[in-house]
């Protein structure tokens, strides 16, 4: 697949270069249209609302990685924090009966605490993120797992039920909440200055820091913002699963890489794309779709996204080499 | 020995006169010849006796034979999962899929002995290879794709991890020779059998790192790629040894634990093979190999991975509950990550004047 990479034309390049997300909404229609003509379930409108589903969470779960890939970190601990702010979400509703405002408050909450010890630790001790969030998503899942005893919470209320299933022709609700959010971490990123100052501490922090940007701050406030995330993640998570599963986020790591990456973030930080890493999560979404619809081992999927991500960073390192 | 580093010198001859802490106390090149290390593993040493005699006096059954049995064999496995990532940490690298080698090698081992009818002494060997060869291949796309290990791993991990899944059609390989399942049975005393293994493997080791022109290439590389380059270290080619050497050394643990289960499953290192993470890195670091890549310690690797499963299996004599047991170790990874941060500040300090 990389040799492709390699000998792929000097003009597709500089194309690419320039626009690096239309190659990848290049292949997303090309599968779409390959799925379209070939599966006639794939264009239902269930089928349509499985997937975006499937993409309402999975993007909340990508961009979370996202800021922190920004700023040039690595953050394990998206699933264990999305799980543990998931089953908070669920027990506070299950077992401490509290209203939904309320518990998605105490979920919110319980993601923004997590993030923000993420970012004080890294800050303050200066250590790498990756070790630091591998300490954070043991104490995170173990929490989890000591709260819940491996058990699920099944008394979800009903409004949040509700919430999970509803849809609209082909959309499900759960795109008022991830839409509103991708949109919201796009301008963000492009238009505001705490996004411009998150890319400067990513590109080069050194730098960042000789010109004024806060660095500590905007370091703390990408794991707070990516602890969120993955709180919306877990519970948007709840609602679709309609009980508070201990085990969500354990299967996230590969996706929260794999679609910011694909998607053109560069892991030295400094560089990423809310369309792109958008992209990204559609493509996967695709091929998960594809595989179940034509009856693949799910493992499979987890082969491919494998591959993609190695793809993905061997084009990475071709784009930005001549 | 020391030639390469000057300042090192000093350090690691003022080491050998205090008498020095066991193994990893000799004479090595880089930051870690500091005296102040040396303390390091008698430090953990110290503190793993201790927890012994503390959880010896809480509990009734901590000191029982079978459980020091039990403890011994954990230990022997955890301590080779905890060299499996300390030959990467030593490149400046990580292997993050340990775990997904491991269980490919444990597999692959199931079946050339039950499918393929292999004996036990070829199958092993063999099981082997096939862990080595996949870290190799780990190691040369680090080094061709010039990115950091991480991602790498991160994609071969689920690469590995998916392609054995689909082979084996998650199924376990439970018929295997009892010759190769009562290895893990034997015991001397209360010291499990396995643990002859794991010293064998930690020797050799030390004697790659400490006695070989290859183990003091492997150091300098990590310590800083680029000065190695120059001085004509081939050091992509060290990546890839480690990278190598770190897949084989899963595969054992993998085969180990095998052994010990009496059947290789394919759920054994859980999702992924992610459940060896938090040893594969807790015992390196607790013993003192720094995660920037240049300095190792063999002892200081097995007396971490001993800490570790003397405080999991005294929590649990202690009823904490097996469900709190991974907080708990992720705390403590996260303050012994926060000491390796203060001695390598301390160490830098030293080198500078």
């Amino acid at each position: 697949m990389s040799d492709q990479g390699v000998t792929m034309p000097r003009a597709v390049l500089s194309g690419l270069r320039r626009h690096e997300w239309l190659g990848l909404a290049a292949v997303l229609v090309l599968g779409i249209v390959a799925m379209a003509a070939t599966q006639p379930a794939f264009l239902s409108t269930y089928n349509i609302y499985i997937m975006l589903t499937a993409f309402s969470l999975s993007v909340l779960i990508a961009l979370s990685q996202m800021v922190i890939l920004a700023i040039g970190q690595l953050n394990l601990s998206v699933g264990g924090l999305g799980g543990l702010a998931a089953v908070i979400f669920a027990g506070a509703m299950d077992v401490l009966g509290l209203p939904v405002p309320l518990a998605i408050l105490a979920g919110l909450a319980v993601g923004l605490l997590g993030g923000l010890i993420n970012g004080i630790v890294t800050w303050r001790t200066g250590l790498n993120a990756f070790i630091v969030t591998l300490a954070t998503l043991s104490i995170f899942k173990g929490v989890n797992i000591g709260l819940t005893e491996a058990q699920p919470f099944y008394g979800i209320a009903e409004p949040v039920k509700w919430f999970g299933n509803a849809r609209l022709g082909a959309l499900p609700a759960l795109l008022l909440v991830s839409g509103p959010v991708v949109i919201l971490t796009g301008v963000i990123l492009a238009r505001t200055m705490f996004g411009r100052h998150l890319l400067a501490v990513g590109g080069n922090q050194q730098a960042a820091a000789l010109s004024g940007v806060g660095v500590g701050r905007i370091i703390v406030l990408a794991h707070v913002a990516s602890g969120g995330l993955a709180a919306m993640a877990g519970m948007l998570a709840v609602a679709r699963l309609q009980l508070g599963q201990p085990t969500i986020g354990d299967d996230w790591l590969i996706v929260s890489f794999a679609a910011p990456v694909i998607g053109g973030a560069v892991l030295a930080g400094g560089h990423v794309s809310v369309i792109g890493t958008c992209l990204g999560v559609a493509i996967i979404t695709l091929i998960n779709n594809a595989l179940v619809l034509l009856r693949v081992d799910p493992f499979a999927v987890q082969l491919l996204l494998g591959f993609l991500i190695l793809f993905a960073v061997g084009l990475g390192r071709v784009r930005s080499g001549r | 020995m020391t030639r390469t580093d000057q300042p090192a010198a000093t350090g690691a001859d003022r080491e050998r006169k205090r008498g020095g802490a066991g193994m990893a106390a000799g004479p090595k090149p880089g930051r870690a010849a500091l005296g102040w290390l040396a303390s390091n593993e008698a430090g953990l040493l110290m503190i793993t006796l201790l927890f012994v005699l503390l959880f010896s006096q809480l509990t009734a059954g901590f000191t029982s034979l079978f459980n020091l049995y039990a403890l011994t064999r954990v230990l022997a496995i955890d301590a080779v999962i905890g060299f499996s990532m300390m030959v990467v940490l030593v490149t400046g690298g990580l292997n993050l899929a340990a775990g997904a080698i491991g269980v490919c090698g444990a597999m692959a081992a199931g079946w050339f002995m039950q499918a393929l009818g292999l004996p036990v002494w070829l199958a092993l060997p063999l099981a082997l290879c096939v862990g080595a060869l996949l870290g190799a291949l780990n190691g040369a796309l680090t080094v061709w794709m010039d990115v950091h290990s991480f991602v790498v791993t991160l994609a071969t991990m689920s690469i590995f991890f998916g392609t054995m899944i689909l082979l084996t059609e998650a199924r376990a390989f439970s018929d295997l020779p009892p010759g190769y399942v009562a290895l893990a049975k034997t015991r001397y005393g209360f010291w499990s059998g396995l643990l002859v293994v794991t010293a064998i493997v930690g020797v050799l080791l030390w004697l790659l790192f400490h006695r070989t022109t290859l183990g003091r290439q492997i150091l300098i590389a990590g310590a800083n790629p680029r000065a190695a380059a120059m001085s004509g270290v081939p050091a992509g080619l060290t990546v890839i040894v480690c990278h190598a050497l770190s897949g084989g050394l899963a595969a054992l643990a993998g085969l180990m634990l095998t052994s010990r289960n009496g059947a290789a499953l394919p759920s054994m290192a859980g999702q992924l093979g992610m459940d060896w993470l938090l040893p594969a890195f807790l015992a390196p670091i607790l013993g003192g190999t720094l995660l920037t890549g240049g300095t190792v310690s063999v002892a200081g690797t097995f007396l971490g991975a001993a800490l570790v499963t003397v405080l999991t299996n005294g929590l649990l004599q202690l009823q904490v509950g097996e469900f709190w047991i991974q907080a708990f170790l992720g705390a403590i990874l996260l303050i012994a990550v926060a000491l390796d941060r203060l001695r390598a500040v301390w160490i830098e300090r030293r080198r500078v004047r």
